[in-house]
């Protein structure tokens, strides 16, 4: 597995490949769905998908692919080998979501949520797997959300395609352990040698699993904080664990989406109060009302300064 | 969780973003350094910001573009304040305008350091030694010469004049800037196609004296606008409609739409929406054995019989 591709940059999205074998052109192939790295608040979510003609899946079974969580680092690495060696009729393919794509995702003006995102990563993933010539019959998906609803989307994505979708499917169908094998493996190297765009120093590795209730991944982030930038692009911003840690130990940043209700939101937005339309109007004239700026300075907020 | 977030006050920062010429804060001519001084805003009679060149020779404005939700990353610093300074020439004049309309309803001529003063702005006898002040004065005032001092009276004429050129070459400007200055144009981004031009020129005319506006006092631009021969606009809120309530016909009042298919049969009721977590459990409670709410307004059968 070549990670370079991603290393190169690792603030965006990513997608590694191996070779599409020749059978899988030819004969009806199945293909499982799987991810890793989806609730650690460190590191890339890796999508995986593996695909074999469903001739072969016997010996899938055989060579022992479980999965990935019940396996220790050392066992997948050799798993994955062992998949590699297979490549005559396995193929695999990756797509490596950065921490900086899925906080930008996340906190964009119109929220991507990560359900959403996985969701199409899944189908771009299927979409490679048929533009690429592999005849498949069945797909093979670990669930995200409600499994009846994202099997009727993916049946609905691709026609023609089987599409079964199970809580647990990496536990259930060898070709499923077999994809959350690689993006467990690939996710697992990525974090390890992860490479800070940020001038950090020499940087303490010593971040634990990522996940967000590891005390020694808090420590890492509370060290980590920057008053002002917050976190490196290592750090999913989009999690509560970083933001709440923002909010409380850096400076206020407001952004012009920030939800601000009430009187002093619409004190600030000019608006008018509804009672003020039920009273009479005070006075008659605007003679006594202050200098109007013209619009040529209001529109292009431009004001008199009276002192600096 | 936005919504508690609190906007600090702005505290007091030592640098800002300026945008200005390079002249301004050329001093290799003159020893003095470029200073910000507060002079008399002739529009609105308050305090504003301005800048004296070196040597006092020449008069700036300080403008600011502001907006919400700007900050500047300059160099290795934040700076909070994300207002962009503009320091752009300004017509010393224009603030010695209303000290000579002032002094001007006396009705003598003075000598014009005598009538440039003020107590509140005492900063605002430097104007005089801008190139292009004591030269410029016999543009909005008469002079007489006596030996070798000179004498001024403020002329309403000659300023009207001397405005009019002035809104001549903001014509120009906007025309050849392209800023649209129509009633209905409200974004400068939204390019339209070009209107008839006589059409505009009045349009051109009455944005320029609202610019010219913003530099003389309302006297002066009411006078003004007279002046140009332009009307002044009424306000919307008197060419409002009366709030009243009028009859239109003696007619009995009838339904506009016809409610009743709604009583047919195809027309379903929409499924109701997602209830609440509340609602649910609410939904899920065993029901058996107990009264309707209704039962408890109808009359009691039972009790009567026995």
């Amino acid at each position: 597995m070549d990670l370079s591709p991603f290393e190169a940059n690792n603030s965006v999205s990513c997608r590694l490949v191996s070779q599409i074998p020749d059978v899988c052109r030819t004969e009806d192939c199945c293909l499982g769905i799987d991810e890793a790295g989806r609730g650690p608040v460190l590191g890339p979510m890796v999508y995986g998908i593996c695909f074999c003609p469903v001739s072969k899946k016997e010996e899938l079974k055989d060579s022992k692919v479980a999965d990935s969580k019940t396996l220790s680092e050392e066992e997948r690495e050799n798993l994955f080998q062992k998949l590699d060696e297979a490549k005559s009729y396995v193929g695999w393919a990756l797509q490596i979501l950065s921490p900086n794509t899925i906080s930008t995702s996340m906190l964009q003006r119109t929220k991507y949520n990560l359900n959403a995102l996985s969701h199409d990563t899944a189908i771009d993933l299927i979409q490679y797997a048929l533009d690429s010539g592999v005849q498949l019959k069945e797909v093979f998906v670990d669930t995200v959300g409600p499994a009846e609803k994202y099997e009727q989307k993916l049946s609905q994505r691709f026609p023609g395609i089987d599409v079964t979708v199970r809580p647990k499917a990496d536990s259930l169908f060898p070709i499923v352990s077999a994809a959350s094998i690689c993006a467990k493996v690939a996710r697992d190297r990525v974090v390890k040698g992860w490479n800070f765009t940020e001038d950090l120093g020499e940087v303490d590795t010593d971040y634990g699993s990522g996940y967000p209730n590891d005390p020694k991944t808090k420590a890492w982030l509370l060290k980590y904080l920057d008053p002002v930038f917050g976190y490196p692009q290592f750090v999913r911003f989009s999690w509560s664990t970083a933001q709440t840690l923002m909010d409380s130990k850096a400076v206020t940043v407001h952004w012009d989406d920030d939800e601000e209700a009430g009187e002093k939101a619409a004190q600030r937005q000019n608006n008018r109060s509804m009672l003020s339309y039920f009273s009479a109007a005070v006075g008659g004239g605007d003679q006594s009302a202050p200098h109007q700026t013209h619009r040529f300075f209001t529109e292009r907020k431009l004001k008199s300064v009276d002192a600096l | 969780m936005a919504g508690k977030k609190k906007r600090t006050p702005n505290l007091q920062n030592d640098s800002w973003v300026v945008v200005a010429a390079d002249s301004v804060i050329n001093t290799k001519k003159h020893d003095s350094d470029p200073t910000f001084v507060r002079l008399r805003n002739p529009a609105t009679d308050g305090a504003s910001l301005y800048l004296l060149g070196s040597g006092d020779t020449q008069l700036y404005e300080v403008k600011a573009f502001e907006e919400d939700f700007h900050s500047w990353f300059v160099g290795q610093i934040v700076n909070r304040d994300g207002r962009l300074l503009f320091v752009t020439p300004m017509d010393p004049l224009y603030l010695i305008l209303p000290y000579l309309i002032k002094s001007g309803n006396e009705g003598k001529f003075q000598p014009v350091h005598q009538v440039v003063m003020d107590e509140e702005f005492p900063a605002c006898s430097r104007l005089l030694s801008c190139t292009r002040a004591q030269a410029s004065l016999h543009h909005i005032a008469e002079e007489k010469e006596v030996g070798s001092q000179k004498f001024y009276r403020y002329s309403q004429e000659r300023t009207m004049n001397w405005l009019k050129k002035k809104v001549e070459r903001i014509v120009v400007a906007l025309k050849k800037k392209n800023i649209s200055v129509g009633e209905g144009v409200k974004s400068s981004t939204y390019v339209r196609a070009q209107i008839k031009s006589e059409d505009q020129e009045d349009d051109y005319l009455r944005y320029a004296h609202g610019l010219i506006s913003e530099y003389i006092c309302e006297d002066l631009s009411k006078a003004f606008l007279k002046h140009l021969g332009l009307p002044e606009l009424t306000s919307p809120k008197e060419t409002e409609p009366p709030s009243k309530k009028r009859k239109l016909s003696d007619k009995p009042v009838e339904a506009g739409e016809d409610y009743t298919k709604f009583n047919s049969a195809d027309f379903a009721r929409k499924p109701p929406k997602k209830m609440t977590a509340a609602q649910k459990s609410l939904a899920k409670v065993d029901k058996s054995g107990m009264k309707t709410m209704s039962s408890f307004f109808s009359p009691k059968v039972k009790a009567e019989k026995k």
